[in-house]
């Protein structure tokens, strides 16, 4: 049973509450994963070229733009790597953790973890028909990269519904 | 030696090519949450929930979606702006 939430906790924070061992240990497996970003394949994923077919655009590109898209990824991480540190026994259930974070980080956490996702999706090759696979062998590493990106995409759901709540008045 | 009239006409064709627009799409890939693409093309775009979950849906279905089409720095400037949500954004000038 998954009790997960993400809520506003006064006006300038937000709260995830219900973080039992299997999302704590995705939660806890953030800084390795992100670590991965410069492997090849999930460089490749995270800071694409921009065209198909226009060398120069591209060479100029990865010369002047993807410098600061890593960058803002690391920072990003960075954040939230540091807000991890605030987890805490949840009082309302045993065995339950909670991490209370500046709203401000919100876009931060979006980031990194989806970044996260996507590293571990490019290094362990997720298809489509992997991700409607909920059947996992934990001793596979493949398997436990599966169940990391489903559950960090369920804390993803949340924290796009908080934000979201803002978007509507565009 | 070429007469004015044909270099007129060469002239013209370049002008015309600088001048075709740049297609902004976004390719589909399997880890990205649809709510996440909606997101984020609300947030670049400014696109209505409706026009955004419209574009995501083309994305997830058909592998693609033309999100935006237009001069080739503003191009560049949304291409920018979707790979720092880290979605697959391409772009390409219109045939």
């Amino acid at each position: 049973m998954i009790h997960l939430r993400v809520q506003p906790d006064g006006p300038k924070n937000l709260r995830i509450t219900g973080i039992d061992p299997v999302v704590l240990d995705s939660l806890f497996a953030l800084p390795e994963i992100l670590e991965l970003r410069d492997k090849p394949a999930a460089r490749d994923r995270l800071l694409p070229v921009p065209t198909a077919d226009n060398e120069a655009l591209n060479a100029d590109w990865q010369q002047n733009v993807t410098p600061d898209l890593r960058h803002l990824f690391v920072t990003a991480s960075e954040t939230v790597l540091r807000d991890l540190t605030g987890v805490e026994p949840d009082p309302r259930a045993k065995q339950l953790q909670q991490l209370t974070f500046p709203a401000e980080h919100l876009n931060a956490w979006l980031s990194a973890v989806n970044q996260a996702r996507l590293i571990l999706g490019e290094l362990h090759h997720v298809t489509e028909a992997d991700m409607a696979n909920a059947d996992f062998n934990l001793a596979e590493p493949r398997d436990l990269a599966l169940l990391r990106i489903h559950v960090l995409g369920y804390l993803l759901e949340y924290l796009v519904k908080i934000s979201g709540s803002d978007e509507t008045s565009l | 030696m070429p007469n004015p009239g044909t270099i007129h006409i060469e002239e013209t064709a370049t002008d015309a090519a600088l001048d075709q627009p740049w297609n902004v799409i976004v390719h589909n890939d399997p880890i990205n949450l649809m709510s996440y693409v909606t997101l984020v093309f609300m947030r670049v775009f400014g696109y209505p929930r409706e026009r955004a979950e419209r574009h995501m849906l083309e994305v997830h279905q058909k592998g693609r979606s033309l999100v935006w089409s237009g001069g080739r720095e503003q191009a560049e400037h949304y291409v920018h702006q979707l790979h720092s949500y880290q979605l697959l954004a391409q772009m390409e000038q219109a045939s």
